[in-house]
């Protein structure tokens, strides 16, 4: 480029505020990093020379793109809102004339015991429980046949008896195979496959299928524009789309796909093996040079999805145990991670730390972190590598339980983790990740309390007992979350902690317990008198929450409580009685394999079901499926009544459904035949539950899990508060459903069972409500 | 103030010596690379570089908290679109995070800005002009210091100062077609020059008797160019460190040359920044989640 210049334009060239400067760094300059570091260069009063790209410069260019992002984000919000505030309106315009209330919050308090509150309430001890009683209602809720969480939860959702849900129990049976199966949701891996040497490469994804049906009541107040928020409501896996926001509860599974399996590493010579619901592995120390002693070990993570052979993936650690001696860090530490109860607000090991006998330093996944004796990890996130750059995030917790003499280490189940989670676990998919992003890391697997580490004693009381708390904590944030996001609408949480707390300190509450002593050193005596006054707290917290006049506030269970001290082995009572043949040596076989179905007319598995061998049904069945059968049904229901504990003199059973005439609907075919309604004190026993056959017919019961529901329904109602009158003399849970939608100003279906309670609203009793006549014809007792 | 550039400038001095060899033999290969691809391979290394620098002297346990409130945030505005006010609010939420954001990153960006920045001047010096040409003309511009009372009792700053006498010497590397021009206004002395020589030269100019120098590049290709050399103002030194800067006593303040904007998408005059902002954001990027880095 060839520049001519003039004597006059030499001089025109100067700058007005200085000399003719080379265009070079100075010159380039980046506004907003200018607005960033002028108070820095201000101080030597001159331009503004600044620098960008990676590191800080990305930073900040980051929160300008966050702030651009939110305003783009809010100037959509106010352009779209009208029109979707318009069509909302047109949608639900009739049930918003008819709504008698604008919002409406259902606490689910799993298992809370109408004869437990009600005695703490005299006590003076639940002040907030009593309050709402005397302000509104309190009062037993009916609970279903049989009163099992996952199927009175169901019936809650649906408005609707088993027969029309489809679930009748946790288990049920394969048809084809006989093996017990979830009965809530089934998974089938991805149809096709393209196989690439050792590579398995999956095409499509896996089949997810929720087994419950009919459609939950917030389904349909979603259709009239209603804004639902239900969380952690159990068999609510998987997700279904509808208008609102929900966290999928019981059922989900852990990472390898099962309901809950822990881990127990010890230096114990015990050898690897399994427990019901975790497994054991054996581990060494090896000694390092500079004294310390290193233990390694793997997570067992799901099976491999691209390998041919579908192995299990393989998260490697190493507790280093420094007895007493300084530990060099030799990775990075993580540098987010604490101990929930430690005082220390951060748990990370310095460079060079001195660990005591009772810690350890925990190494997975190139990151560190203090184990303490008795004190859980936070929530670490852990990562199986399938290969190709494939990987599996899950979270867990540790607890170092011993270092010596002998090592024990507990970890739990790997959950799947909510902030990228491997399978759907929410609606919409990123209300997870929402939660994970908003109060870090919780718990997602649907029974997340481990109550068979403790049935198996390695947990004690308390160190259980903090998984049930940290739990409802972790609920707690996502319950007052959604009352504070929902404005008009309905919000349903559901805390299970109170169910495992009953099942499992029961025993302190009945003297004759034979669990009683199942652990040596007593530790947590008032668990559930402590547990009914921490959700008293809870529930003063929530009515502070729901002063309004146009909210209503239920707090209700699925169920009851009561002692659990004799487990019935009901296919030993069918074996004794000529309906049921082992095959040889098939005694103790789990999951029915020992029974000899060309002979066998009757079988139990799962809580409360028996099931006839019944031709073209099951596989093998032999009972044909007309009069022989309904006379079979009829034959054990009255031989099965009058079932006596000889060793007790008591009678065992109070009284045995039959499952054709107790439900109504498309699925009742597919409920276990006869349903057994114990009496107080009885259960199915464990070996019931997965299909064995032991010797005898009763068993004591000496495991931490001391108290069941699994009884006679009659024994074990539900509770409900309200924080207005209700009117209806007995409330049943499959009534709760269509009163929201009641409330709401919706059209009961007319396939609901339940009817609307009559709930008294600002001081006036509310009309009856318009039901559809089908319905209101419909009173049945389920 | 006077008392802090003195100090600035002085380590600023000593640094660059210590830089420019570095960076002599580091950045050699820019000379003969394509210019893209020396940008490339720089911004790349130094996206990593100071991405591991971030990480270690920005408090990562909070901005991750902040990225994570942030990001639930973000999230409350599509969960909850129906609620207006759940939208104001989260809204401002967002907002207060990325105040929060940024206000985390000044640490960072406060020790990173002077490695950055004499890096940045380093690649400066090779990408941003391109030597003069045989036969090309350049504008060179002297400027004085006010040291001359009579120059500093003129209150009205008209155009009656004296300058003293500047000469620029003969070289035969350039010919001097236009000047000098004194403008005493701006205390400049200016001349036009005709490239004659290829290479690194020196001009020389005398100001009372004692010489100065100013480096001088003609030819093709990539060199290593100084526009400026400073004087002894602490912000010149960093942005300009390939020549030593004047004395604070000097009677020159700078000298410069205006040298022609190299032409590239990725390795021209100001598009080798932007190439560089990009490619090193790249980078960083890339390696964020191998490095465990949160940004």
């Amino acid at each position: 480029m060839k520049r001519t210049f003039h004597h006059d334009n030499l001089a025109e060239t100067g700058h007005p505020a200085g000399a003719v400067r080379p265009r070079s760094l100075g010159s380039f300059i980046s506004v907003p990093v200018i607005f960033l570091i002028l108070t820095i260069v201000l101080t030597v009063n001159q331009p503004a020379q600044a620098y960008i790209g990676p590191g800080a410069g990305f930073a900040v260019l980051g929160s300008f793109l966050v702030m651009l992002g939110a305003m783009a984000a809010a100037v959509v919000t106010m352009f779209t809102w009208p029109i979707r505030w318009i069509f909302r309106s047109i949608r639900g315009r009739r049930a918003l004339a008819r709504s008698k209330v604008k919002k409406l919050v259902i606490l689910g308090l799993d298992g809370l015991d109408p004869g437990l509150a009600g005695k703490f309430m005299a006590d003076g001890k639940l002040p907030n429980f009593a309050r709402l009683r005397d302000q509104g209602y309190f009062g037993r809720l009916q609970t279903t046949v049989p009163s099992i969480s996952p199927v009175a939860w169901s019936s809650f959702q649906t408005g609707s008896n088993p027969g029309k849900h489809n679930i009748f129990d946790f288990l049920t049976r394969d048809k084809k195979t006989y093996l017990p199966k979830l009965s809530s949701v089934s998974i089938h891996p991805p149809p096709g496959k393209l196989k690439l040497g050792k590579y398995e490469i999956p095409l499509g994804k896996a089949d997810i299928r929720l087994l419950r049906k009919g459609k939950p009541f917030w389904h349909y107040l979603g259709e009239h524009g209603i804004f639902s928020n239900v969380l952690r409501v159990p068999i609510t896996f998987p997700p279904e789309k509808f208008k609102g926001v929900t966290l999928s509860a019981m059922c989900v599974p852990d990472l390898r796909g099962s309901q809950g399996t822990f881990s127990f590493f010890t230096t114990r010579k015990l050898g690897h093996g399994e427990y019901i619901g975790g497994e054991r592995t054996e581990v060494i120390r090896e000694k390092n040079s500079n004294g310390t002693e290193i233990i390694r070990s793997e997570l067992i993570g799901p099976n491999n999805p691209i390998l041919a052979e579908h192995p299990d993936m393989k998260c490697p650690f190493t507790v280093t145990l420094a007895n007493g001696k300084t530990v060099r860090k030799n990775s990075s530490q993580n540098s987010h991670q604490k101990n929930v109860d430690l005082p220390d607000d951060d748990q990370t090991i310095s460079d060079t730390q001195t660990i005591p006998d009772t810690q350890a330093v925990l190494k997975v996944n190139g990151e560190s972190f203090n184990l303490e004796k008795g004190r859980y990890t936070d929530w670490i996130t852990v990562e199986f590598k399938a290969g190709l750059g494939i990987k599996v995030r899950g979270i867990c917790q540790f607890l170092l339980l011993n270092t010596a003499p002998d090592f024990e280490l507990y970890v739990t189940p790997i959950n799947i983790d909510p902030e990228k989670p491997a399978m759907p676990i929410a609606y919409p998919m990123v209300y997870s990740t929402y939660f994970a992003k908003q109060q870090g890391s919780f718990a997602t697997l649907g029974l997340a309390e481990d109550t068979w580490a403790l049935n198996n004693n390695i947990l004690d009381d308390q160190t259980f007992l903090h998984q049930c708390i940290q739990g409802d904590q972790e609920r707690e944030k996502m319950f007052f979350d959604a009352l504070a996001k929902v404005k008009r609408g309905l919000v349903v949480c559901v805390f299970d902690g109170t169910d495992r707390v009953q099942h499992t300190y029961w025993r302190y509450l009945d003297g004759k317990h034979p669990a009683r002593d199942f652990q040596k050193h007593n530790q947590e005596r008032d668990a559930i008198e402590k547990l009914y006054q921490r959700m008293d707290k809870l529930v003063g917290q929530t009515m502070k929450k729901c002063t309004g006049d146009d909210t209503v506030l239920m707090i209700m269970s699925d169920h009851g409580f009561n002692t659990f001290r004799y487990g019935v082995d009901l296919n030993r009572w069918l074996e004794e009685n000529g309906y049921l043949v082992l095959k040889e040596n098939g005694r103790g076989e789990k999951y029915l394999a020992g029974i000899d179905w060309s002979q066998t007319r009757a079988f139990a598995v799962g809580l409360s079901g028996m099931f006839l061998n019944l031709k073209g049904r099951e596989a093998q069945g032999i009972v044909d499926p007309g009069t022989e059968a309904t006379q079979l049904r009829e034959e054990i229901a009255q031989k099965l009544t009058n079932l006596v504990d000889p060793q007790r003199n008591t009678e065992a059973v109070k009284q045995v459904y039959n499952a054709q005439k107790i439900y109504t609907g498309p699925y009742k075919n597919e409920a276990p035949d006869l349903l057994v309604g114990y009496q107080v004190g009885y259960r199915a026993s464990w070996e019931t539950a997965v299909g064995q056959v032991t010797e005898k017919i009763f068993h004591d019961n000496t495991k931490a899990w001391s108290g069941d529901h699994c009884i006679d329904r009659s024994l074990v109602p539900g509770v409900l508060f309200c924080n207005r009158k209700i009117n209806t003399e007995q409330p049943r849970i499959i009534d709760l459903g269509p009163t929201v939608l009641d409330m709401f100003g919706v059209d009961v279906p007319q396939h609901m069972d339940g009817k609307p309670l009559e709930i008294v609203t600002n001081g006036e009793k509310v009309d009856s409500p318009s039901l559809p006549k089908a319905t209101k014809q419909k009173n049945n007792d389920n | 103030m006077a008392f802090i550039n003195n100090i600035l400038s002085t380590a600023l001095a000593a640094l660059n010596i210590a830089v420019n060899a570095l960076a002599n033999i580091i950045f050699a290969p820019i000379g003969f690379l394509p210019g893209w691809l020396s940008n490339t391979i720089i911004s790349a290394v130094m996206g990593v570089l100071l991405l591991i620098l971030f990480k270690y002297t920005s408090n990562q346990k909070a901005i991750g908290r902040t990225r994570d409130y942030i990001k639930a945030n973000m999230l409350a505005l599509k969960l909850f679109k129906d609620e207006l006010s759940i939208t104001f609010v989260s809204q401002g939420k967002v907002f207060l995070g990325a105040f929060r954001l940024l206000f985390h990153s000044l640490r960072p960006l406060l020790v990173m800005m002077v490695p950055a920045v004499m890096i940045l001047a380093q690649m400066a010096g090779w990408y941003q002009f391109r030597p003069l040409k045989t036969g090309e003309t350049a504008l060179v511009t002297i400027k004085l210091n006010n040291a001359d009372p009579k120059n500093n009792n003129n209150p009205n700053g008209n155009t009656n100062r004296i300058l003293p006498e500047v000469s620029l010497a003969p070289s035969p590397a350039a010919e001097m077609t236009i000047g000098p021009v004194r403008i005493a206004q701006l205390n400049e002395i200016r001349w036009q020059i005709q490239a004659r020589q290829i290479g690194q030269h020196n001009l020389t100019f005398n100001v009372a008797g004692q010489d100065y120098h100013k480096q001088l590049h003609v030819g093709p290709g990539l060199q290593k160019i100084s526009p400026l050399r400073p004087g002894w103002k602490w912000y010149d030194i960093i942005l300009y460190p390939l020549e030593k800067p004047f004395p604070a006593d000097s009677p020159i303040q700078e000298i410069s040359i205006d040298y022609p904007n190299r032409p590239g998408w990725a390795d021209g005059s100001n598009n080798w920044m932007i190439y560089f902002f990009l490619v090193s954001m790249a980078f960083a990027l890339l390696f964020k989640s191998a490095l465990k880095v949160k940004i």
